[in-house]
This record gives structure tokens, C-alpha cells and sequence, in this order.
């Protein structure tokens, strides 16, 4: 009986120390700090009724928490750009179980017919490269969705592409959005819904993270000619993003349960040692 | 209070002091899961030594059963008893918790900053003579193709690098083109992002494939270029032997 006790309570100390450690972070390392400095993710929050989906003035939208990336030049491949004039956009998402909608804001002087903005997403389980999702040497990649809307008709092109001049419009067409141009920015909400039929779109299952970029293109005229076009836009590499999942409460059943073993295994511990010490 | 117990306890406290706190003054910083295997281990080993005989057991456990047992305790010995007896649920409930409930950081990417090169990029030599006039043109090519991200004092803060993750490299650092062969940079250059093995992210980086468009002559003279520039020289075998 003794040799029993003493090895419940050799476990006991063993597994409690494990607990400490674990939550004292002896478990594990600290991330890596972050060398960008801005956001890396963007959450787009569950609502209860209607989703703001085509209005970025939308008031609904003041109350959601922004995430904001840093944009650099094209110069990845030719044609390049040294200068480009959106060097930063703010991000804000909604979703209602059903659909989701993402509101970009940047500024640019100018209202023209040519500006336009996308939104990319690695497709499927396969790293893709942020650039159009080209090949890379020694890594498989995936395909990328391509989120394109342009001022000059107000429309969203659900697009494909998986290397450069692949890039092509899909058959079945989901997206949908809206641009508004106010006082030297832009607001332009893409809609679409969480999921579908049409397997090279991206699919949002809401708790998992997929991967995020954004491309930028500033249409003002200079002689003529658009300042930013093709290849020679603003970018941003690629940043996480989910749909947040529905409370789970699922979990205090877990704690509690979790709590009563616990109790239950001191109450058996303490009533084995007194009846060992009167014995 | 003494005896195998606190004797146990104190070697615990002493290891765990040595590991975290002195040993990081001569050395690196070990691992948080490197420091927690040695604790387990030295606990396993105390547990294992205070086990041999039925005598060391006692003077072992015995002050941790009678605590448990609360038998004859009273005053602070009670109240520490309860705390104790209380605090054991509360933190296995607490480590379920923390265990379950939904992160809200971002997958986690550990990236290798140097990843190992592909076999026929290793120790190749630069054919180009190291001379003023090759470094001033690799200077000028520099100029042109790579000053944008990585700076026109070579540091990394062109004005393209803000908007991109990873940020280009700080050649100026010396962690980093000093710690590597003039081959690496060559095989850094010519195959770009794309070109990088998985452990290193090739989706992220923005770095051109510049095979593409610039013959070797170019890349190896901006190798040169760039050593100069940034003030560092490649590592060499001849200089850590």
C-alpha cells in the first residue's frame, strides 16, 4: 500500500512540476521578435446581422480593429518601380458565418480611372510565392487567388495565377466590390462568401489562418501614360489572416473537468496517507 | 528546516540558478526547453537517489506525506496545507485552459537566415581580379540594381526596404555577408527569393532571380562591390585556420 502511495505521489510531483514549467514558459521559447514593426495579421470579427459588404463608408466599419502593413515598390521582377505612391494600407474584416468583407484604406492624391487594388491568397495547403505564386527552385509551390478591382469600372475580378503570365480570370466569379473616393484615400470593400463551390478559390474556414497580400496601383496620368501599371504597382509580402471562430464554450466543460481530477486524485492521495500513517 | 528534503530542494533551486543566470555570463543563453530536460533530469535524479533504500525514502518523502496527510498540524503549517490542496486543482484547471483555448498569434515560422547553398554554388572563387576598377563597377552596378532595398550605404534601408518581410539584408552587419563566401553571395544573387530551400521561406522573399537578366560577370564584380562598400571582407577558410 505504502509502495502504491509513494508512487502516486512521485507521479504527482513529477506531473506538477511538469505544469509548472509549461506554464511558466520552461517549455517552450519565446517567438523570435518581430522585425517589421507593424501588424502581421488581420482578423476579420464576426458580426451579427448585416455585414457592411458594399458600403466602405459604412459606419458599421469605424468600430473594427485595424491591422496595418507596409508596402514597398515592385521590384521583384521586370518592369520594375522605385517609387510608388501608396506606402501603406489599413486593413479591417468582417464576417457573419456566411460571407466575409475586407476594407482596405490607403491613400492616394488623386481619383482616377485607372487605380486600382488586389488582394492575394495562397490557395490550398502549398506555399506559394507572393509574387503571382511564380515557381520557385527547389520548393513546390501552389496557385494564388487574386482579388482585382479596378476604379474604371467598379468591378472585382476573381482571378488565378500560378507563375508569371499566368495570370488569368476565372471562370466562376465571386467577388464583388466596392471603391469610395474621399479627400486623398481610398476605401474599397471586397466581398465574398466564406466558402466555395470553385476549388481555385481560396477557402475561409473560420478559426484557420491563410496567407495575405495586397498590390496597389496609383492610375494618374503622366504624359499620358498611367504612372503604375502591370507589374509596376505597390506590394506587400505575405501576412496572416482568419476569420474568427464562434466562442467555443466547449472548453470550461474541459476546465472543470480537469479541476474535479485533480480534486479527486489529492482527495485519494491524502485519504491513502492517513490511513497509512494510523495503520 | 533540514534534512534529504530541503537538501533536494536546495540542489534544485541551486541548479536551476547556475543554468539560467551564471552560465549566461560566460556563454550563450541556453534554450528554455534545453533548461527545463535538465531540470526534469536533475529532479529524476534526486528523486532517484532519495528512493535507494527505505531509510532515504522516509527522510525523503516522509515530510512531504505528513505534510499532505495534515495529520497533527495546526497554525501556518494548516493554512500552507489548504493553499496547497486548493492551489493543485486551480492549476491543473488552468493549465487545461491555457492548453485549449484558441491562439490568437499567427502560425509561428522559425526562417533560416543562411541556409545551406546547393552543392555547385560551394567554393567557387571569384575569376574577377580584385582591383579598384572591377570594384568601382560593381559599385555602379550595385548603384543600380540593388541600392533600392538594400541601401545605398549598404545597410539595408534603401527606400523600397520598409514595405518588405524579411527586410533585405544590412550587408554593413557583420552577421552577415562577413560571415559568408563570396559563392554564397553568388548563388544569393543569381537564384534570388525563388531559389532558397524551404527552411528559408522562398515565398516571402522579394530578392530577383538576377540570372535573368545579369550575366555573371555583373554579379561577381557587385560581390566586390559590395565587400567594399559595406567595409566587410568574405569569410575564407585560410582565415579561421
Amino acid at each position: 500500500m505504502l509502495n502504491i502511495l509513494r508512487f502516486l505521489s512521485t507521479v504527482a510531483l513529477v506531473g506538477l512540476s511538469g505544469i509548472l514549467g509549461s506554464t511558466e514558459g520552461f517549455a517552450s521559447d519565446p517567438p523570435p521578435a518581430d522585425e517589421v514593426g507593424a501588424s502581421v495579421s488581420i482578423r476579420m470579427y464576426q458580426v451579427q446581422g448585416t455585414l457592411p459588404a458594399d458600403d466602405p463608408n459604412s459606419p458599421q466599419w469605424a468600430s473594427v480593429p485595424e491591422s496595418e502593413f507596409n508596402l514597398a515598390p515592385q521590384v521583384h521582377w521586370p518592369e520594375r518601380i522605385q517609387e510608388v505612391t501608396v506606402n501603406t494600407v489599413k486593413v479591417k474584416g468582417l464576417h457573419d458565418g456566411q460571407n466575409l468583407a475586407i476594407l482596405l484604406e490607403y491613400e492616394d492624391p488623386t481619383e482616377d480611372p485607372k487605380d486600382a487594388a488586389a488582394i492575394e491568397f495562397m490557395v490550398g495547403d502549398k506555399k506559394a510565392h507572393f509574387a503571382h505564386g511564380q515557381p520557385m527552385l527547389q520548393v513546390e509551390g501552389g496557385p494564388v487567388n487574386i482579388w482585382f478591382w479596378k476604379k474604371e469600372n467598379g468591378k472585382a475580378l476573381d482571378m488565378s495565377a500560378k507563375g508569371f503570365k499566368t495570370l488569368s480570370t476565372q471562370e466562376k466569379q465571386d467577388v464583388s466590390a466596392t471603391g469610395a473616393w474621399s479627400g486623398g484615400s481610398w476605401k474599397v470593400v471586397f466581398t465574398r462568401a466564406l466558402k466555395t463551390e470553385d476549388e481555385e478559390d481560396v477557402q475561409i474556414e473560420p478559426g484557420d489562418w491563410r496567407s495575405v497580400a495586397f498590390s496597389f496601383w496609383d492610375g494618374a496620368l503622366v504624359s499620358g501614360v498611367p504612372k503604375e501599371k502591370g507589374s509596376q504597382k505597390a506590394v506587400s509580402s505575405w501576412w496572416s489572416i482568419r476569420a474568427e471562430p464562434s466562442a467555443d464554450n466547449s472548453i470550461y466543460g474541459w476546465v472543470i473537468f480537469g479541476l474535479a481530477l485533480a480534486a479527486a486524485f489529492e482527495l485519494v492521495v491524502v485519504r491513502k496517507l492517513r490511513k497509512g500513517q494510523s495503520a | 528546516m533540514k534534512g534529504p528534503l530541503a537538501s533536494g530542494a536546495i540542489l534544485l533551486v541551486g541548479i536551476f540558478v547556475f543554468i539560467k543566470f551564471l552560465l549566461p555570463l560566460v556563454t550563450a543563453p541556453l534554450p528554455a526547453s534545453l533548461i527545463y530536460l535538465y531540470m526534469a533530469l536533475a529532479f529524476s535524479g534526486i528523486m532517484l537517489y532519495g528512493t535507494m533504500s527505505a531509510s532515504s525514502l522516509e527522510s525523503l518523502m516522509g515530510p512531504v506525506f505528513r505534510f499532505l496527510s495534515g495529520e497533527g498540524q495546526s497554525g501556518t503549517g494548516k493554512m500552507a496545507r489548504l493553499a496547497v490542496l486548493v492551489l493543485f486543482p486551480l492549476l491543473v484547471g488552468w493549465q487545461t485552459y491555457t492548453s485549449l483555448a484558441p491562439s490568437d498569434l499567427p502560425p509561428g515560422e522559425n526562417r533560416t537566415i543562411h541556409p545551406a547553398p546547393p552543392g555547385e554554388f560551394v567554393g567557387l572563387a571569384n575569376p574577377y581580379q580584385n582591383n579598384q576598377a572591377n570594384i568601382n563597377m560593381g559599385k555602379g552596378l550595385y548603384a543600380a540594381y540593388c541600392s533600392p532595398c538594400h541601401g545605398a550605404n549598404y545597410d539595408g534601408k534603401g527606400p523600397a526596404a520598409k514595405g518588405f518581410n524579411p527586410p533585405p539584408a544590412n550587408f554593413a552587419d557583420p552577421g552577415t555577408i562577413a560571415q559568408l563566401q563570396e559563392s554564397y553571395l553568388f548563388w544569393r544573387i543569381k537564384k534570388g527569393g525563388v531559389g532558397l530551400p524551404v527552411e528559408a521561406m522562398p515565398w516571402k522573399s522579394a530578392m530577383p532571380r538576377w540570372e535573368a537578366e545579369l550575366p555573371d560577370e555583373f554579379i561577381w564584380k557587385i560581390i566586390m562591390g559590395e565587400y567594399d562598400g559595406a567595409h566587410q571582407s568574405p569569410r575564407t577558410w585560410e582565415e579561421d585556420d
